[in-house]
This record gives structure tokens, sequence and C-alpha cells, in this order.
């Protein structure tokens, strides 16, 4: 299989909630290491597309594939398995449980040991658990969160939860992050931080990134292409350049030159 | 390569002792405490303070502790607020003390009359009815709700349809096919019936030999074993088929579906004339010695009990340290999130009833051997709101607090009940025969006869002050002892920093 072959396609994918069409003839395809943004006036369905992808809706009409192999219809869990983690535009962490733990719970679904393997702490489970902080700590480091590792997630700062999210996403190997306002409620610095963390991420996990974003600046920035949505359909499509130049999406969304 | 996933796992420094000295080191203590718990009965019978009320309240704690434990898995460990818990213990208490009753009448007194086998057979038996019947069922069900898509239900239906002109074939051979084939459930019912005679009559022949290679002076323990390992098996069962239609439920909802499912099984036991109806089952007690003389009563089941209650923790905290337990807790913070992380809430909240529900059918036969009397209504709804408050006020989620709250609780009613005669059980080695002994003056005795008389009351008023001072439990969801968590293993980076 060679490297460009698109990972995650969507074809004429509709979602329709009674008579309201949240979604229209949606057909996108993302390719491996990339980072692609989706954006669109509030209400235009960005989310609704998270949630069809990631099986929290079954879309009405039209197919989903992730590397060659067909998703919709499946369940959140099955999604997550098949390698696509998200991100949730509230967040959403283990809040009474630990950083490390919240991470930890990421690792669950690469384990090998069973349940009776846990109760009698078997060479495996043993083994495997090593592994798993191990892997666990590497990836709190990577976000800046080793130090807190002990703490109760609940109480970190707002930036450090949107990281952790992240984590947690990475935390369960997925070919393709969705990441849904990841920006929402940080200074410009946290901003910048995490811009350049994405870029990372997409380098050290060669994961595809797709972005839902209202910050302009981040998301012409670190994207390569991006998706305009509105009233749930596609108003346009291409490089940052390309979609600031489109006056359709001017009078739709940006009102004004950015 | 596109298709792998990403290699997360493999900068590997893992340290410390090699994993299997681990979990030799981890399973050498349990079954030593659990053998020991043998000579400790022998020494709480030879202790000062012994008499058989003492060690009745000593065994009900024990029991109490097994319970509160396993329902802190349930609600505090997985979220799922269960109100059940003593529909699962009556499951077990029922089951293995119709087993024992039935099958071995007079184990405990007489030895050799113990039939571990004849127990073990009734419940393989019931088990192979069970599945073979909810099988039926559940591929019905499935075919019914597959409709929408009639290629997948066709199999199932088939199944269906070739099953019962199977049975429809037997019946007929033995001339009792009055009904068409598609009205045969009476006769499916009647051909499970005979499976569990078949089952049974073949144990009969076999039993012999079995009981044969056990020893004499082991024979009545197993045939206990055998007793609470089917009651705890088919209360497992129970949270099974409990888990899987009411596990869509969350919080206030689950609540009340599952204590339907409790006053179900009471009400099931009320009208059985097989399980003695309201009056209630006489089981044989295993409380007796053969020798009465040579003990007190009581005592011969304290490490069945205290044993159990070792395993029964042990297991409920290595299932909550786990990667299974964080699982459950995922579940219990944020389902969706859970999902999006690839943590299937269904198959982890039916774990942690199946798990819970065993360990309270192990405490249900248990109890139904200490006194040998069962009576429906002690698994009533008071039961189990009794259970929720003690891992309430342990504090949700601790296991140590779950032990705590359950001891003070079952202890405390007994205090209130007769303060001065436990302050003289206490100070018995110092020889003080009794709460005469005491010399208290007249208005303190009349007080605490005043509090014996009105113990539920102080109880309540206890529960309301220990609430109000601790809102969030005993133990606030934290454990009695230190959470030692060593990272053996440490990030690449830093074992570099190291070196």
């Amino acid at each position: 299989m060679s490297e460009r072959a698109p990972l995650l396609v969507l074809k004429g994918v509709s979602r329709h909630f009674g008579g309201l069409v949240a979604l229209s003839n949606f057909s996108v395809a993302l390719e491996q290491g990339e980072i692609a943004g989706l954006i669109g006036p509030n209400g235009a369905g960005k989310t609704t597309v998270f949630n069809v992808v990631t099986g929290v809706y079954a879309p009405t009409a039209g197919e989903i594939h992730l590397a060659g192999r067909r998703i919709d219809g499946l369940s959140p869990v099955a999604v997550n398995r098949a390698g696509i983690a998200r991100t949730f535009q509230n967040i959403r962490l283990f809040g009474g449980m630990s950083v490390l733990d919240n991470v930890l719970v990421g690792f669950n679904q690469s384990a090998e040991h069973g349940l009776l393997g846990a109760l009698v702490r078997s060479p495996r489970a043993v083994r495997e658990s090593r592994m798993f902080d191990v892997a666990a700590m590497d990836l709190l480091d990577t976000f800046g969160l080793a130090d807190q590792a002990a703490q109760v997630a609940r109480n970190l700062p707002y930036g450090a939860q949107r990281r952790l999210e992240i984590a947690r996403a990475l935390a369960t190997r997925p070919k393709m992050l969705l990441l849904d306002e990841p920006a929402a409620g940080m200074n410009p610095q946290e901003k910048a931080e995490l811009m350049e963390l994405i870029r990372f991420v997409r380098e050290r996990f060669r994961v595809g990134v797709w972005i839902i974003e209202h910050d302009m600046k981040v998301i012409m920035s670190i994207c390569q292409r991006i998706t305009v949505l509105d009233h749930g359909e596609i108003i346009a499509e291409g490089t940052p350049a390309e979609v600031q130049a489109d006056p359709r999406v001017i009078e739709a969304y940006l009102g004004e030159p950015v | 390569m596109s298709s792998r996933k990403s290699d997360i796992l493999l900068p590997l420094v893992a340290g410390g002792p090699r994993p299997w000295v681990v979990t030799l080191r981890s399973n050498i203590l349990l079954p030593v405490l659990v053998v020991l718990m043998w000579p400790l009965g022998r020494l709480v019978e030879w202790s000062p303070y012994v008499n058989d009320y003492f060690s009745h309240v000593v065994l009900m704690v024990g029991i109490s502790v097994t319970l509160a434990v396993s329902l802190q898995l349930i609600n505090g460990v997985a979220g799922q607020f269960s109100l059940g818990h003593a529909g699962f213990m009556a499951v077990g208490a029922y089951m293995a003390g119709y087993a024992t009753k039935t099958y071995a009448p007079d184990f405990a007194a007489a030895p050799q009359t113990a039939d571990a086998a004849m127990v073990a057979a009734f419940f393989l038996a019931l088990l192979v009815v069970m599945t073979t019947g909810g099988g039926l069922l559940a591929v019905i069900f499935v075919a019914v709700r597959r409709t929408r898509r009639v290629h997948r239900a066709l199999p199932g239906v088939l199944a269906v349809v070739l099953a019962a002109w199977f049975v429809h074939d037997i019946s007929a051979a033995r001339g009792q096919a009055e009904l068409p084939w598609y009205l045969l459930w009476p006769q499916i019912l009647a051909r499970l019936g005979d499976v569990f005679e078949w089952i049974m009559g073949m144990a009969a022949k076999a039993a012999p030999a079995v009981n044969s290679i056990v020893p004499a002076c082991m024979k009545s323990g197993t045939t206990l074993l055998a007793a609470l390992l089917g009651g705890g098996i088919m209360a497992a069962a129970a949270g099974l088929i409990v888990g899987l239609p009411t596990l869509r439920l969350r919080g206030d909802y689950l609540a009340i579906a599952t204590l339907g499912f409790a006053e179900i099984i009471r009400v099931a036991v009320v009208n059985s004339e097989a399980l003695g109806k309201a009056t209630g089952l006489s089981v044989p007690p295993y409380s007796i010695e053969p020798n009465p003389e040579e003990g007190m009563a009581g005592q011969r089941i304290f490490p069945w009990i205290y044993g159990w209650m070792l395993i029964t923790i042990v297991v409920v905290w290595r299932l909550a340290n786990s990667a299974k337990g964080r699982a459950l807790q995922a579940v219990r913070e944020d389902e969706t999130a859970a999902a999006a992380t690839g943590i299937d809430a269904t198959h982890h909240k039916v774990l942690a009833f199946v798990v819970g529900a065993f360990f309270a059918g192990i405490a249900g036969g248990l109890y139904a051997h200490l006194d040998g009397y069962l009576n429906p209504n002690s698994f009533g709804i008071m039961k189990s709101i009794e259970l929720v408050v003690m891992v309430t006020l342990g504090g949700l989620g601790s296991i140590s607090g779950a032990i705590l709250a359950a001891a003070v609780l079952t202890w405390l009613p007994e205090l209130l009940r007769a303060p001065a005669d436990w302050a003289a059980l206490l100070l018995r080695p110092f020889g003080v025969r009794g709460a005469e002994d005491l010399h208290m003056p007249q208005w303190l005795v009349d007080a605490l006869a005043a509090v014996g008389e009105n113990r539920m009351v102080f109880y309540a008023l206890l529960l309301i002050v220990m609430m109000l001072l601790r809102p969030r439990g005993l133990l606030g969801g934290r454990e009695l002892w230190p959470q030692r968590r060593t990272l053996h293993a440490r990030p690449p980076a830093a074992t570099e920093d190291m070196a």
C-alpha cells in the first residue's frame, strides 16, 4: 500500500435528525500524516461530522472508510479500536482519576492479559502493566504533564486538561486524530504551544490530524487543507490561501478579510 | 506499513524484579492467610471473650464485610447504583441451602453422609438446563431484534425450528406429542427436566466413587465448598441476567430496576414450595461441631467466613487496581469519553455485576449455613439499603472504607442493644463475670437500658451525624493503607539522565 493512499474517506455522507438536515452529501479524503481543518460558522454541522465519523451517530446515507475498511455504522468503541481517536469540544476527562490513569485507560485495548491474569498478577499482566506505565509516562512527558502524573485530572489547569485529552486519545494508538476545538479557551501563548504540539504529534506518532477550530490564526497556520462547511454543506475546499480568497467563504463565514 | 498502528509502545525500558517473581510473591500470602483462619478460629474459641452471642456477631461482621466489599465494586468502583445486592445474596443463600438440604441433609454433623459430588452435580445440571433454555430464548430474541435485516435472522430461526422439530420427534417417540411442533414450549421444558434428571442419575451412580477419594476429615468441608461455589455461580448468573437488559439504565433508573430484581427474587422464594415459602427454609447448619462438647457453636464456620472475606477483599482490590479496574472507573466517570477511548461500557458493567454478585452469592451461602434457617424477609429492600449505607458511609470507591463501615455498622446495633454486657465482655480477663460486676449506678443502668430499647433511633442518629461530619464517607474515597504505586519503569529520557 502506498503512503499516499487516503487514510480516511467520507463518501456522500448525510445525517438527518427528523426533518433537519444536519449534514448533506459530505465527501472528503484525508491522507496519512496530513493536518486538515474543518471550519464553518456556528451550527454549520462541524461537530456532527466528527460524531458521524466516530460512530456517535450512524450516517443516514453515505460511506466512511478508514485505511480501506468500512467503518460507518460501527459503535464508538469499535470506531476507536479501528483507529480513530478524538477529543471533545467541552473537555471530557475522567475527572476523578489521576492524570496517569487517564492515559492508561487509553492503553487498555492494547492489553493482552485477561481478567484472570489481572487477578493472579500473571507474569504477562505484570510485564504489560509495566510496559503501559513506561508508554504512559513517555506520553505525559511529551505533553509536559509528567510532573502532574499523580494529580487528580479535574484539578489540572484548563490548558493542561486539553493537552491531557489529546494524550489520552493518542494512548489508544490511533491512525487518525480528531480534535474538536483544541484551542478553545487558551491564551495566545498556549495556542502557539498547542500548534507546535500538534505538528510534533503528527511527526512523532505518524497520525493524520483533523481539526475543528474557530481561531483562524491557528487553523490557517497549521492546516495543509481546509474544508469549509455551512448549513451542512461543503462550500469551499483547498489550501488556506485558496479558502481565504474564496468569495463564498468570505460571505458565509469570515464576513471580513482575515 | 501505512495500516500499522503508530509505535507508541516500542521504546521500552522496564526495570524492577522479574515478572514471574512478582507473580509468585503476590500469590503466596493469600493462601497462607486463608489457611491461618483455621488456627485463628480455634484461638477465638479459646479466648476468654467467647460466648455464642459474641461469636455470632463476629461471624456476621465477616459476612457483612464480604457483602459490602463486593457491592463496593458495583456501586463505588464502577459507579452503578445497585439496590439489588440482597437479591444476589438471596440467590446464593437459597441455592446453596437447597442443595445441601436436599443432597447432603446431615453433612455437617455426620461427615459420612456428606455428598459433595451430588451437590456439585446439582449445580452442574442446573447450569446445563439454564444455558440450554436461555440459549433458545436468546436465539429467538436475537432473531426478532434482527428482523430489520432478515438474512441475518435466518440462521437463528432455522436453529429454533430444528430444535423444536427435534424435541417433537423425541416426544412423539415417547408418545407424548399431542401438540403440533410449533406449540412445543411445555414439552421443551419437560425435556429440559429430563436432562436434569438424567444428569442427576449419572451423578448418583458416580457419587460413591467420587466420595471415596475425599478423605473423611474433609468430607463436610468439600460439601460446603461445593454448595458455596454453586450458590456463587448461580448468583453470578443472576448478575448476568440482570446486567444485560438493565445496564442501559443510569443512576436512579438503574437503582429502581435492580430493586425490582431483588423483589422478584424475594417474591419468587415466598411462592416457591421447594424453598419453604414465607415460613422459611431449614438448612443443615455448619456451625455445630460433630461433638458438641468439644467447641462452641459457630466456631466451625469461622475460617470459611473469614477465608472467603479475605479472598473477596483481595479479588476486588486487585480488580479495582488493574487495567480492568481503570476501565470500570472510566465508565463511572464519563461513559461517552470511555467509549471514545475504546472502553466497552456494557461489557465492563456486566463484569462488575457478575463479580460482585458472585461474592454476594458466596456470602449468602455462608449466611445460610451459619444459622441453618433462611427467611425471605431477611433479603428484602432493607437488607439492600443497609448494604448501600455501608458502602456510602465507608466512602464510595474505597475498599478499606467499606470494610470499616461494614464492621462498625454490623456491630453497632448489637453494642447499643446491651452496652454494659459488651463492656463486661471486654473486661472478662480482669475477673468481670457479667454486667452486674461493673457496679454501675442505677441511673446509668437505666440510661443504658433506654438506649438499648431505642437502639434503632440512636443507630439512625449516628448515621446522620457521621454523614454530616464526613459527607464523602468515612474515608472519602481514599484507602486506609497507602496506595503504593511504584513506577518500576521510567521514560527512556529519564533513564539516560541516570546513566
